[in-house]
């Protein structure tokens, strides 16, 4: 065999190219990631991935519900429908007033008695609001207002020199009041008189009065919305 | 006369990566040792070739000998503490380029011997 160097040339050649691609694919292989969730869990998944499905076929429907009104109809019609839809979009944001049953709290400063130290007038510390709001949230607060500023979903809480600022204006001096509509006051009351916020304005000589009112009436957000840095959530 | 190499590099190449075959990761070193002892083997090889002293039972050995060499060495370093393997990877380096560039001064002059040789 005249040839057989190349053959063996050949032969290395395979055994190289072999190796290289074993190689190759041990080195670029991902780590395998395993499903390690039991039964419950991928329910859990599943459940909350139905939800989310309803969810959007829900917000679906109701484009279209939209959109075919505003076929049918005629141009008068349509520029009701629109300003429906616009109507409906300011209330959702809060530029509208609105009105319903809630809770009142009243936020006031506790004097201690027969205490020699000099008491400093008690402040609402931004956190210490935030704090507040994410409590009212989390019971079903619907719409707040706090010292006449209506809350948004853009409303900043911010510390200026020492004094907090809400909607970037100040808020007024204690007492102060805070306005929440919800759909069941009491519930509301109750949770948040068992809530960890009022332990917590307690600690900073706060006192909170609260109060279910049948008739609230929230005022509407002033200032012009700055929606630049809205970016759509994918969904 | 390179094509059949060539060809066989790639079924090579395409074996490996057709079937899917994975190494643990502890022993890809050795494998990686092994891939350089061979492409040294092969350079050598073809140097050999070239010089017109190839002898295949020289290369068959070197090529088995080398990368079993190779592997044992990455192997008693692990078992040592020493990076070993990194002896056999410098070796096998320099021999590397030492043969790739004898390769190139060999097409060099025979390019430049034909030329003259026309002229």
């Amino acid at each position: 065999m005249k040839n057989k160097p190349l053959w063996m040339v050949s032969f290395i050649c395979l055994l190289i190219g072999f190796m290289v691609a074993v190689q190759y694919q041990t080195t670029t292989a991902e780590p395998e990631v395993r499903d390690t969730r039991d039964e419950w869990e991928v329910r859990e998944a599943l459940i909350q991935q139905q939800e989310v499905q309803q969810d959007l076929l829900e917000k679906i429907s109701a484009a279209d519900e939209t959109l075919t009104t505003y076929e049918a109809e005629s141009s008068q019609q349509q520029l009701n429908t629109l300003r429906k839809s616009i109507d409906d979009l300011e209330a959702r944001v809060g530029l509208t007033e609105v009105e319903g049953m809630g809770v009142e709290l009243t936020i006031s400063p506790i004097f201690l008695e027969n205490v020699d130290i000099v008491q400093e007038y008690p402040v609402i510390t931004p956190s210490l609001l935030m704090r507040l709001i994410n409590d009212l949230n989390k019971f079903g607060a619907e719409e707040i207002s706090i010292g006449g500023e209506r809350l948004t979903n853009l409303s900043p809480i911010r510390d200026v020199n020492g004094s907090t600022y809400l909607n970037n204006r100040p808020l007024p001096s204690l007492p102060l009041n805070v306005q929440i509509l919800t759909d069941q006051p009491e519930r509301l009351k109750n949770y948040m008189e068992a809530s960890t916020s009022s332990e917590m304005f307690m600690i900073e000589n706060l006192d909170i009065q609260m109060e279910v009112k049948e008739q609230l009436k929230l005022p509407k957000y002033e200032d012009p919305l700055y929606l630049e840095i809205f970016e759509e959530t994918g969904e | 006369m390179w094509l059949l190499p060539v060809l066989f590099l790639i079924i090579g190449l395409s074996l490996g990566l057709l079937t899917n075959i994975q190494i643990p990761n502890e022993y890809s070193d050795y494998l990686s040792i092994a891939v350089l002892a061979a492409f040294d083997t092969l350079l050598g090889g073809i140097r050999a070739q070239i010089e017109r002293t190839f002898n295949e039972t020289v290369f068959l050995t070197g090529f088995f000998f080398n990368v079993s060499l190779a592997a044992l060495l990455a192997f008693l370093g692990v078992q040592l503490g020493i990076d070993l393997y990194l002896a056999a990877v410098f070796a096998f380096g320099v021999r590397l380029f030492q043969n790739l560039a004898s390769i190139r001064r060999h097409l060099i002059d025979q390019k430049l011997l034909t030329k003259t040789n026309k002229k």
